[in-house]
């Protein structure tokens, strides 16, 4: 198939790709640019703007294009034919200024003067014990208190005995001695009620029968409240609440109005 | 919703017979058909037993109110009578007390009974007596205590307070937020 007639034809539509200038082109491809210091031809400029300028235009596009396809070409799937762009050379001016070195703040000052240095403290520490790499704080870490020691030593906690020394000096001496910076007041009474509770609870029945006092808050420590069933039994509960009426009655005393019941009397008779 | 406990039906019956006196009993024990008091977020509901079955299948939060609602319970567990327990209360009740037209309006902004109000009044009122209170036409409308025994109101000014106001029908349009 002889094609290279239509080839000539289509080949004839555009104009060559071969474009003579004077002075050959700058080009800087890694920004797409070709710098043309060519003179414009002046009476054209004057006669046949507009076409003049588009001829000029058009070759030096060509030009760049024919530049573009000297570099190496890759062909990569979906996209087509691909050349790589060199660094750019041309040194582009700042678009803003420098920035102004800040001043130090207040700190940076102190620090300077000090010679105090950031430490940044790493996440895992070597436990000696342990024998590995552990979180400082956190899951599994170094500082949970000993918490999962299987032997702790009572660090905190004071004795009883102590406490009650302590009170008692109070008493007698003008300024209260302490061991620690704990409250006397609060702490005496906090260990007041503890051992009301406990002599409260001593009784044969653990204090469940006793005569609540007035006004004592009642010691509902782990006490779960028991709700009937919701659609119980009728009867059980018709009865339970019958008996708790006939109390309530009985305890407001008459029923019968006596005085009444004499008018009446006197009436019918 | 739970059944009341001992302490709060103590409560709540307690404040029941101050206006109703022993007549409890029929609310407890009726021919027709088992009622229960039934307790829902702090308050008191009178309900059947055939609603209270289906009640039951109501969520915790979805069920808003049943039956009859008697009153509720404060934060500090002393109960308070709601105005929706007038029709039981006005049935059962032991002492009562009659308004003139003129202190009807009054009464029903919630102000207490003057003795210029007081039409009739059953006989042997003592003080500090739940009372139910009626418009001259039987019509109840409230209900409140006495301040006065009967013998002392005979010798009141007409200016002097009769009753306590407690709860009337106004409160439905008042308290409608609440009530239920």
């Amino acid at each position: 198939m002889d094609v290279s007639a239509q080839l000539e034809a289509q080949k004839s539509k555009y104009k060559s790709i071969n474009v003579e200038k004077q002075v050959p082109l700058q080009f800087d491809l890694g920004l797409l640019a070709g710098f043309d210091v060519n003179a414009l031809e002046e009476n054209k400029l004057k006669v046949e703007t507009d076409n003049y300028l588009k001829s000029y235009t058009r070759d030096g596009t060509q030009l760049l294009i024919n530049e573009i396809f000297r570099l190496p070409l890759t062909s990569v799937q979906d996209v087509g034919v691909v050349a790589e762009l060199p660094k750019i050379v041309t040194a582009i001016p700042r678009e803003k200024p420098l920035p102004k070195p800040k001043p130090p703040t207040r700190w940076e000052r102190f620090a300077k003067l000090k010679g105090i240095k950031k430490n940044k403290k790493s996440r895992l520490i070597y436990d000696e014990r342990r024998g590995e790499w552990v979180p400082r704080w956190g899951y599994k870490g170094t500082n949970d208190d000993g918490a999962n020691e299987w032997l702790n030593e009572a660090r905190h906690r004071r004795n009883i005995e102590e406490v009650e020394i302590d009170a008692s000096q109070q008493l007698n001496s003008a300024q209260p001695q302490l061991k620690s910076k704990v409250n006397a007041k609060v702490l005496k009474k906090t260990e007041l009620r503890r051992q009301i509770t406990m002599a409260k609870t001593s009784t044969a029945s653990l204090g469940k029968f006793d005569k609540p006092v007035k006004g004592e808050p009642s010691n509902t420590k782990g006490a779960k409240r028991k709700f009937e069933s919701n659609l119980g039994d009728i009867q059980k509960e018709k009865e339970a609440r019958l008996s708790i009426l006939n109390k309530i009655i009985d305890k407001k005393g008459e029923i019968l109005n006596v005085r009444k019941a004499i008018a009446k009397n006197n009436q019918q008779n | 919703m739970r059944p009341l406990t001992e302490d709060e039906t103590k409560v709540f019956f307690e404040k029941l017979t101050k206006y109703i006196g022993n007549n409890v009993l029929h609310l407890i024990d009726r021919s027709d058909e088992t009622y229960y008091f039934r307790l829902h977020n702090d308050k008191v509901y009178y309900v059947s037993d055939s609603m209270l079955r289906q009640a039951v299948s109501i969520g915790r939060d979805q069920l808003a109110s049943l039956g009859v609602c008697f009153g509720k319970f404060t934060k500090s567990k002393k109960f308070k009578l709601h105005i929706t327990a007038l029709d039981y209360l006005a049935q059962y009740a032991k002492y009562k007390l009659w308004i003139k037209p003129n202190g009807e309006g009054s009464f029903l902004y919630g102000n207490h009974i003057l003795k210029a109000h007081l039409g009739r009044i059953t006989e042997d009122t003592p003080e500090h007596q739940g009372v139910i209170i009626y418009s001259m036409s039987d019509i109840p409308l409230g209900f409140g205590v006495t301040a006065r025994s009967m013998v002392e109101i005979r010798k009141l000014k007409p200016t002097d307070i009769v009753t306590f106001h407690q709860a009337d029908i106004g409160e439905y349009l008042r308290e409608q937020d609440t009530l239920f």
